[in-house]
């Protein structure tokens, strides 16, 4: 494999980045942002098509590629260099993050078009791929953690975009606190594994953590905890998911790329990376699985209430990196990847097809003002039709292998696996029921009282053409790894997976998890259909009031902000409110009026001999030459 | 060799000292002048004769500067004493001092 391509992969989208924002203080022409802002990120996925196809050609214990640009710190004991690592795992990734960045950055090149900051949006999303691309081709912890803020720092200047609308600054600020919780505890990670292992890049870490750690002691559990604590931030786990629901401020193709199918996921990237650590904390990872597990299913229940099209889609983006998490906290390492491959498809196409959508009514993004709109967008109707059927794990439809492969080999991973499977299988029924009240509300049924102010119009092919394509895909993802026929997941990933554990399911599991999750779409469908498709939706005004309180204990996202709120904003402030109003006057401040305080004093005294008298100063000159000769006389 | 280094240098320090003693004791911004130039001059006597005493012309040279740095000093001052005069200030140095702290 070439190096000098996995190097062009990662600076092409900096270099987009550097000449969007170096090209003079006037807004370039449109044409010329458009040609650099998509064809960086193009060039960056063909150099990672090429080193696909090198890959490709090797050996299984020849597909990693360590190279290595310069030392960039050498501490006592302590090497970091600045190096990439390009294996079957951050391949992986790179594929999905410039292959599904290239047809979204396509795709906003048209929905953006009426917006005035164009070179900004581009050279953003341009630095939020660059930054991604750092994250997962980074060789140590220490360039991971830079990937890491970075991508914090992305996804704060994306959600802001509309920096003049005070709800996107208040998200943005709010997913920019959280994530940066996330980086104190991936630092301590890093620092305790320094301290332990010596070493901060992957290749000795894995090696030696077995020693190093020892399975099951503190130290791998503390480590495996914090680590989590970086992935929960970034992947929105409970409790740290709150952000992600309200980013959504930010514009559609953004939600799509960052909120959807590649930032969020960067935890569960992070587990799977340290497959090795986690396999040596036995209980940390049950609490990454159950942590998945209840955000899995909370998420799940909130989405069936959500009345915006983008919430809609950003708690289902929750739950479905909740099943993620689960997998890699029971050790499926391969399912969790492979889930996160179809999600980026079929959640991408739907947020470009929720895009469509809002587009077309110019900004209406309440599915509430939506309805009857298959009959102007055929297309849409259809690609959303296609997401939904693979999210809900409809076979062929590419979520039903991934979301199947979870629940099966979930249910042979022991007693807590079997729990979390049935649980999983719960939000298999939610997932369907909300995506197709989403569907059956915004394509079918009745059009919104008084009709629509225009007529909703299809976009050009520019627009299309990304959603087509990531269509397909989330048809065809599955594919790669159909139970009992293939296992394209499994083996490409086999030589990244140090400590693979290996659960497969048995056969009768895997058939009758097949059956029970298509129960569980078909149930899901069915009752959406009853309640919002048959009939015009007129089931669904009833069924609104059957449950309010349930309904209100739903829309309030089950309490979490004001519980955040009040265990930790509101101590805080109150902190800080005591200290400001008790210690500052006599502490810091206090401090710094003693010292101004001797400053004037000394000013004072020092003052009266500059009386401005120019016989007075000349005395003063004659009085030191004096002093200074009588010195020199007796010093001799 | 006439006189010895002796002499030039009483002379010298004797006309620093009448100078040094103007300086400090006149309130006329003129004869502070005066004074000033008294200095330059006691000292110039001083490097003359070392110059003589050494038999090198480094101390004449020297000498030619100061004169030139006191031709300047004089214009400076001189320039100084003519805008005081014109403000219609007293010739008083004790009453220019608005650069008091």
């Amino acid at each position: 494999m070439t190096p000098a391509l996995a190097w062009i992969t990662l600076l092409a989208p900096l270099a987009g980045m550097l000449l969007l924002v170096a090209s003079g203080g006037r807004e370039p022409s449109r044409g010329f942002t458009r040609l650099v802002g998509v064809g960086s990120v193009a060039v960056s996925f063909a150099c990672a098509l090429a080193l696909f196809l090198q890959m490709l050609g090797k050996d299984d214990h020849e597909r990693a590629l360590v190279s290595t640009a310069w030392r960039w710190a050498d501490l006592e004991g302590l090497r970091i260099d600045l190096s990439l690592l390009v294996d079957p795992l951050s391949m992986m990734m790179m594929l999905v993050i410039t292959g599904v960045g290239s047809l979204i950055v396509l795709y906003s090149t048209e929905y953006m078009g009426h917006d005035r900051d164009y070179r900004r949006f581009f050279a953003e999303m341009d630095f939020f791929i660059f930054a991604m691309l750092l994250l997962v081709m980074a060789a140590n912890f220490v360039f991971l953690i830079v990937g890491w803020a970075f991508v914090g720092l992305a996804s704060y200047l994306l959600i802001g975009y509309y920096y003049e609308k005070p709800a996107a600054v208040a998200a943005a600020k709010k997913a920019f606190v959280i994530n940066v919780l996330g980086d104190v505890g991936l630092v301590l990670a890093a620092v305790m594994i320094a301290r332990e292992v010596g070493a901060l890049d992957f290749a000795t870490v894995f090696a030696s953590a077995p020693d190093a750690l020892g399975a099951g002691s503190t130290v791998a559990e503390f480590v495996a905890v914090m680590l989590f604590v970086g992935a929960a931030a970034k992947s929105a786990q409970v409790p740290l998911h709150t952000w992600l629901p309200d980013a959504m401020e930010g514009p559609t193709p953004v939600s799509a790329l960052i909120h959807a199918a590649t930032m969020v996921t960067a935890g569960v990237y992070l587990i799977v990376r340290c497959n090795v650590l986690y396999q040596l904390a036995p209980h940390a990872s049950e609490m990454v699985a159950i942590a998945g597990a209840i955000t899995l299913f909370m998420a799940a229940t909130i989405a069936t209430v959500q009345e915006d099209i983008k919430r809609v889609l950003a708690w289902s983006t929750v739950s479905q990196i909740g099943y993620m998490i689960m997998a890699a906290g029971l050790g499926l390492y391969t399912g969790a990847m492979f889930h996160f491959l179809t999600h980026a498809f079929f959640k991408a196409l739907m947020f470009l097809v929720a895009g469509i959508v809002i587009h077309a009514l110019a900004g209406e993004q309440g599915i509430d003002r939506m309805g009857g709109l298959r009959r102007y967008l055929p297309v849409s109707w259809v690609l959303m039709g296609v997401g939904c059927l693979a999210i809900a794990g409809v076979p062929p439809f590419s979520g039903f292998f991934s979301k199947d492969e979870i629940l099966a080999r979930a249910w042979d991973a022991g007693d807590l696996g079997k729990v979390l499977s049935i649980v999983g299988l719960a939000g298999a029924v939610l997932t369907a029921f909300y995506m197709f009240r989403m569907f059956f509300r915004v394509f079918h049924g009745p059009e919104p009282e008084g009709g629509y102010d225009h007529e909703p119009h299809n976009p050009t092919i520019i627009m299309t053409l990304p959603v087509v394509i990531l269509g397909v895909l989330a048809v065809v993802g599955g594919w790669i790894q159909i139970p009992t026929v293939n296992h394209g997941i499994n083996t490409w990933l086999d030589p990244s997976l140090l400590a693979d554990p290996g659960i497969e399911a048995s056969h009768a599991t895997e058939w009758r998890t097949i059956a029970m999750s298509l129960a569980a779409a078909v149930v899901g469908i069915g009752v959406a259909w009853m309640i919002f498709g048959a009939g015009g939706g007129r089931r669904r005004i009833e069924m609104a009031d059957r449950f309010p309180a349930l309904r209100r204990f739903l829309l309030d996202q089950w309490r979490f902000d004001p519980m955040i709120d009040d265990a930790v904003v509101a101590p805080g402030r109150d902190l800080g409110d005591t200290a400001v109003a008790r210690f500052e006057p006599r502490g810091a401040l206090g401090i710094a009026s003693l010292g101004s305080g001797l400053a004037t004093g000394a000013g004072r005294l020092v003052r009266a001999s500059q009386n401005g008298m120019v016989r007075v100063s000349a005395f003063g000159v004659v009085l030191g030459v004096a002093i200074v000769a009588v010195a020199m006389i007796l010093g001799r | 060799m006439g006189i010895s280094l002796m002499y030039y240098l009483l002379v010298s320090g004797g006309l620093f000292a009448l100078g040094l003693l103007g300086v400090l004791i006149r309130r006329n911004p003129l004869l502070l002048l005066l004074s000033v130039e008294l200095m330059l001059n006691g000292a110039n006597v001083a490097l003359i004769g070392f110059s003589r005493h050494w038999n090198s012309t480094d101390g004449q040279v020297f000498a030619l500067v100061v004169m030139v740095v006191a031709a300047a000093e004089v214009v400076i001052g001189l320039g100084l004493i003519v805008a005081v005069f014109r403000q219609r200030i007293a010739l008083d140095v004790d009453g220019m001092d608005h650069l008091k702290g």
